[in-house]
């Protein structure tokens, strides 16, 4: 169903975008590069100022620099602070099984309390 | 009562002192380690380095009596409210649990929680900081949900004793805890 397979209209989808880009490139060389008299004697009178030709990469390059920043600062916002209770358990644990532990059977799933794992690891003598 | 060497969990040395008052109250204090001549004369001669440098700049010698000014100020104002030398648990069964913070300066700062609020004492892993570090906390119930953790109090915030350290304590608070389910329930 969901392949990553090549297919026809993929190849078509590729050679649309290969040339849209290529196109969309040589339109902003143009505007960057030619005298605005010649865009203007042709007719072109209306296209944004030249300023935003060195603007806009300007303002690109500085967002993906900040945005690892602000990612990596996102990321440490959203930590759980010490004091929280979301380090121990949250909305989704599953509470105590009301079922009988049965012998030969695995146990029935549920998140084991923290009290718990800490007496299995720490309480017993080596 | 003995006082044994550890170390926190960024390399500090530290000590743990384990003392038995009796059957049901035990007391734990970790010292942390102390201000270090080296960082405070390093933070020091940073500050009047600059401040001498602006006073080259500026030709005015108000920076320079400013500078020895905030840095006699800014070290008061660390060893009273940021730098703790001694953070202590006392447990005493079917009472509470009082928390201990004593700084630099000599102030001390107590927080007591009754017995019926703590469900458990336990060892949490939790990241921080890009690390994730051991840490000893209450777990406190409400009264109505048993089942439930209504809030988590972490201990020894600022000396962070290794896992060594923390399964003494822990092993210490636990023979505690459980006598008051063995005693008999007075309410």
């Amino acid at each position: 169903e969901n392949s990553p397979a090549p297919l026809p209209e993929r190849a078509i989808y590729g050679f649309a975008l290969f040339l849209g880009s290529w196109f969309g490139f040589m339109l902003y060389l143009i505007w960057a590069y030619v005298p605005e008299t010649w865009l203007f004697s042709l007719g072109l009178t209306y296209w944004p100022q030249k300023y935003w030709a060195v603007a806009l990469p300007a303002y690109l390059l500085v967002s993906i620099g900040i945005g690892y920043i602000l990612l990596f600062g996102i990321n440490m916002m959203s930590t759980a602070p010490l004091n929280s209770t979301h380090t121990v358990t949250d909305n989704y644990a599953k509470k105590h099984q009301q079922k009988k532990f049965q012998e030969e059977a695995i146990p029935a799933l549920r998140d084991i309390p923290i009290s718990e794992v800490n007496r299995m690891f720490f309480l017993p003598e080596k | 009562m003995e006082e044994r060497p550890y170390r926190s969990a960024s390399g500090a040395p530290i000590a743990l002192r384990h003392r038995q008052h009796s059957a049901s109250c035990r007391e734990l204090a970790v010292r942390c380690p102390r201000l270090q001549l080296r960082s405070l004369s390093a933070v020091t001669s940073a500050v009047w380095l600059a401040a001498y440098g602006l006073f080259v700049l500026s030709e005015n010698s108000m920076v320079l009596s400013a500078a020895i000014f905030i840095t006699l100020i800014g070290l008061i104002i660390y060893l009273h409210f940021v730098k703790i030398d001694q953070e202590s648990l006392l447990v005493i069964g079917s009472l509470g649990i009082q928390v201990t913070s004593s700084y630099a300066s000599g102030k001390e700062s107590t927080t007591f929680i009754e017995m019926g609020q703590v469900k458990d004492v336990v060892i949490n892993e939790a990241i921080h900081m890009q690390k994730v570090i051991y840490y000893l906390c209450i777990l406190l119930q409400d009264p109505g949900d048993p089942q439930g953790v209504s809030e988590v109090v972490p201990l020894f915030q600022s000396s962070k004793p290794r896992l060594d350290c923390l399964i003494e304590v822990y092993k210490s608070c636990q023979e505690i805890l459980e006598q008051r389910k063995t005693a008999p329930q007075s309410s």
